[in-house]
């Protein structure tokens, strides 16, 4: 890069030489991981000789509840999800198992059908819940409320279901595995190991990554192309299906099920555990979970209600005062003294070129095919007419910039661009295909890339991350590994280096700048190798030499990368610099298409931002 | 026919005097009150206790309802404040307080299911049917609850003030006003509406530590269907409280328990604005 100065490539090289990799932090923390699963597993081995029999009897009880605690720190720690109905898919699965044992009895085939079905039930209970609450522009909170109701549901179906299900008292005493109790106790603890193990490898993984991208900014995920909607649809469906498994394990060892296994008030007991042993955690919410339910068993006998009093009180003194919950307050200040010793150096992947997909830059300026082509649009909100009948077509190698006063519709037309269901009528086409009425993650697969107004960006992640979640969509992340090279366009690439990010990939996002945190959202949205970019004031809070460094991007991005550029700018001057052509919008109309002498010297753009309405209309009608 | 119709309004009533107090407290301070069932319950208790004393039934009321906010504003200070700024973690905490108050009336007064004397017995002739007279009193105190808040909103200061922070909050403290002070007394008012809710229940229901549930069910979703509009509050309450009617005479009991929170859940689904600006 002939921008990039000799001495800032030294401090860049240097910064590689102390940095680690990302796969050797993984190999490093699954040889951890993996040291401590066995250690578990020799603990559970001698478990039933070690402990008293109630105690072997209450545990099988409190691992099933660990691993549905786990996948829950998946849903909501991770990702954002708030589900209170692990517990009906936990009820799902434990009456598969009742139901086909007392109405079929018990075979090696019922108990394999019952399983399948117990688990197919769950799964696509858990698809049909996700595909309600995750739709376009269904609000956050509707995920809490829908698993809310499920377990309400779920609680009344199974008392409604008379002799079939044994109403309120259950199911009980039906023929059962002939399997010993150390037998189930090794079973309940090997799997609460296994959950914990590969929710951990899922978490650290480059697609755990992902997870936390969606609780941190789902938004911008989308305009990525990101089919967030289905991603945590099908993580609710695989919660699910763990849940059915441990609800089955839980009826074919105690031999009862009954329908308050798949209330609410179970349910928010497992959110409760979740919180207590500390978000995002994995190992905080399993031992939490395993000691708060082993505990109360003991403690229910001698201080009924008070241990329950005790749990309440302690759980809100938690929420209250230690937000991340117990897990992490204690395991901190052992963490701090295990690391005393050397500060870790910073976990980051390496820039790689990326291989161009698209066809190569169109040579002529302004020459290429229609990039993007808007006919009649408008949008109306009730009487109120913000777009009026927009028409205008852009090729790439054009860069375009869309100016005009405040309220005149600019960012209205790029929301109606980049959202379907945005505008009242008309249509856009990218690239010669219509957006119809897709959502935002539909609209920017067909090459379009949207730049907000103000940085929208994942605070929690590092530049690093960021970058890989943009390219997210064209190289799928992968469930078990984490890759060391972060692949980008060349575009991206010149961004990332001429802004300075390329020295701070292991910084966290929250401590970029104003100008870092623009740069480093340009940036992500040309890693997604858009054919149409939509900006919408990029220099926005910039100083002077920033906005020097970014007009010669797009510039360059324009020219000789054949993109289409649609931007929206207040500054004149910078507007002059950098476009082929301009559209003045006014009151939600166009009233002037061209290049940016003719607009620049024209009269009536003078009046507009000078503000003479009257004139408006004799110079447009 | 005539008593259908009567049963529809007194449900609706009996409905928007439980959820009213969830609803303010949901508008003013952005945060679901998930203690609103321990403190509809707490109400319950205060009338088993004037029931136990022999007082005048009627004294029920009104230490229900200061009951309520003394404890609501306890709690207002000690558990809600500090999670103004995490409403989720708001939700749970109020649920662990709900774990705490519901543990706390099983160690005083036990388990059981317990009865309350009621004020005032029988049934009065309405448009040529019998019907509960308490119903019919519990329905107009109802009315009496939303005008009386709705008066209080559009005609004291702290009504104007309390609306200025619903609309804005950040732009509201700009101009001085004390915002702490009116999410302090809308929620202590809250917890007394759910009190004295629950105190008015008690002569329809028995009282017991977990009566608050499934009324904080129902109120949760016609809160969430109603936004922070008490019109929407009054309307929701018709319609959902009027389908839960009509399916528990004409179907099953069951079904009509469900019927509130499963058609609001698919009102929001539909329309996530719900009955507000319907």
């Amino acid at each position: 890069m002939p921008q990039m100065p000799r001495r800032e490539i030294r401090a860049a090289e240097e910064f590689r030489g102390a940095s680690r990799l990302p796969s050797e932090e993984f190999r490093r923390e699954i040889g951890r991981v993996g040291m401590l699963a066995v250690a578990a597993l020799v603990l559970i081995g001698i478990g039933p000789w070690a402990l008293g029999q109630y105690s072997v009897d209450i545990l099988i009880r409190s691992f099933l509840y660990g691993a549905i605690a786990v996948t829950l720190d998946i849903l909501w720690g991770y990702t954002g999800i708030l589900s209170f109905g692990q517990s009906a898919f936990f009820v799902i699965g434990a009456y598969a198992c009742g139901l086909t044992f007392v109405h079929i009895g018990l075979t090696p085939f019922t108990a394999l059908g019952a399983l399948v079905g117990g688990v197919a039930v769950a799964a696509l209970v858990g698809a049909l819940v996700g595909w309600l609450a995750f739709g376009y522009g269904v609000p956050a909170l509707y995920i809490s409320i829908a698993t809310l109701v499920l377990c309400v549901v779920m609680v009344q179906v199974l008392y409604s279901g008379g002799v079939y299900t044994g109403s309120s008292s259950g199911l009980s005493g039906f023929d059962t595995f002939d399997v010993s109790m150390a037998g189930w106790f090794w079973i309940a603890g090997a799997a609460l190991v296994l959950v914990v193990a590969l929710g951990w490898i899922l978490v650290r993984s480059d697609a755990g990554r992902l997870l936390v991208s969606i609780r941190e900014n789902e938004q911008r995920c989308k305009y990525f192309g990101l089919a967030t909607g289905r991603i945590k649809m099908q993580l609710l469906a695989g919660s699910a299906i763990v849940a059915a498994l441990a609800g089955y394990a839980y009826a074919g060892y105690t031999d009862v099920v009954a329908p308050d296994l798949g209330g609410f008030q179970f349910g928010t007991e497992l959110v409760i555990w979740v919180a207590l042993g500390g978000r995002g955690t994995l190992l905080g919410p399993a031992c939490a979970a395993v000691l708060i339910d082993f505990v109360s068993a003991y403690l229910s006998g001698s201080l009924p209600f008070v241990w329950q009093l005790i749990v309440g009180v302690v759980f809100i003194a938690v929420i209250v005062v230690m937000p991340r919950g117990l897990g992490p307050a204690l395991a901190s200040p052992v963490r701090r003294a295990w690391r005393r010793k050397a500060p870790a150096r910073p976990v980051t992947a390496r820039l790689r070129p990326a291989e161009e997909r698209n066809a190569a830059a169109e040579p002529a300026f302004g020459g290429g095919p229609t990039a993007i082509e808007i006919t009649h649009l408008s949008r109306r909100y009730g009487s109120l007419h913000v777009l009026e009948d927009i028409s205008f077509s852009a090729r790439g190698g054009e860069l375009v910039s869309l100016v005009g006063p405040n309220g005149a519709g600019k960012t209205t037309l790029i929301r109606c661009i980049s959202d379907g269901r945005e505008r009242t009528s008309g249509r856009v086409a990218i690239e010669g295909h219509g957006i119809g009425r897709s959502a935002p993650e539909y609209c920017a697969r067909l090459g379009l890339g949207r730049k907000f107004q103000t940085p929208n960006v994942f605070e929690a992640l590092t530049v690093a991350e960021s970058l890989r979640i943009a390219r997210a969509r064209i190289e799928r992340p992968s469930f078990w590994r984490c890759d060391d090279a972060i692949r980008l366009p060349e575009a991206a690439m010149q961004v990332v280096r001429t802004t300075g990010l390329a020295e701070q990939l292991a910084t966290r996002v929250r401590h970029l700048s104003h100008g870092g945190k623009q740069a480093l959202e340009l940036a992500m949205v040309l890693a997604t190798e858009p054919r149409v970019l939509l900006l919408d004031e990029p220099t926005a809070g910039l100083t002077k030499p920033e906005r020097t460094v970014i007009g010669k991007v797009l510039v360059d991005l324009v020219q000789r990368h054949g993109l289409c550029v649609l931007l929206v700018e207040h500054d004149l001057e910078f507007v002059r610099e950098i476009s082929s052509r301009i559209i003045v919008l006014h009151q939600g109309r166009i009233v002037l298409d061209g290049n940016v002498e003719d607009v620049v010297s024209s009269e009536l753009v003078r009046t507009i931002y000078v503000g003479e309405p009257q004139a408006i209309g004799e110079e447009a009608g | 026919m005539t008593s259908l119709l009567l049963d529809i309004v007194t449900t609706a009533g009996i409905l928007f005097a439980v959820s009213v107090g969830l609803l303010i407290v949901f508008g003013v301070q952005k945060i679901i009150n998930f203690a609103h069932g321990a403190f509809l319950t707490i109400g319950g208790y205060t009338s088993l206790v004037v029931t136990h004393f022999h007082l005048d039934p009627w004294l029920a009321e009104p230490l229900a309802l200061i009951s309520g906010a003394v404890f609501g504003a306890a709690v207002e200070r000690i558990i809600v404040r500090p999670l103004y700024r995490r409403p989720l973690d708001a939700i749970l905490a109020t649920w662990g307080l709900a774990i705490v108050v519901v543990q706390l009336i099983t160690i005083g007064f036990g388990r059981g299911v317990q009865f309350v004397q009621s004020p005032v017995a029988g049934a009065t002739r309405v448009l040529g049917t019998d019907y509960s007279l308490y119903r019919l009193i519990f329905l107009a105190i109802a009315i009496a609850i939303g005008i009386a808040i709705a008066a209080a909103l559009q005609g004291t200061r702290l009504g104007l003030v309390a609306r200025a922070v619903i609309m804005n909050e950040d732009l509201a403290r700009g101009l001085g006003i004390n915002s702490d002070l009116v999410r302090f007394a809308t929620f202590s008012v809250g917890a007394g509406l759910a009190s004295l809710a629950g105190a008015l229940l008690t002569p329809l229901l028995s009282v017991d530590p977990i009566m608050g549930v499934p009324w904080l069910l129902n109120a949760f979703m016609l809160v969430m269907v109603s936004g922070t509009s008490l019109v929407s509050l009054a309307l929701a309450c018709l319609v959902l409280g009027g389908a839960q009617v009509v399916v528990s005479s004409y179907g099953s009991p069951v079904l009509g328990g469900l019927t509130i929170v499963v058609l609001a859940a698919i009102v929001l689904r539909v329309r996530p604005a719900g009955f507000a600006r319907a």
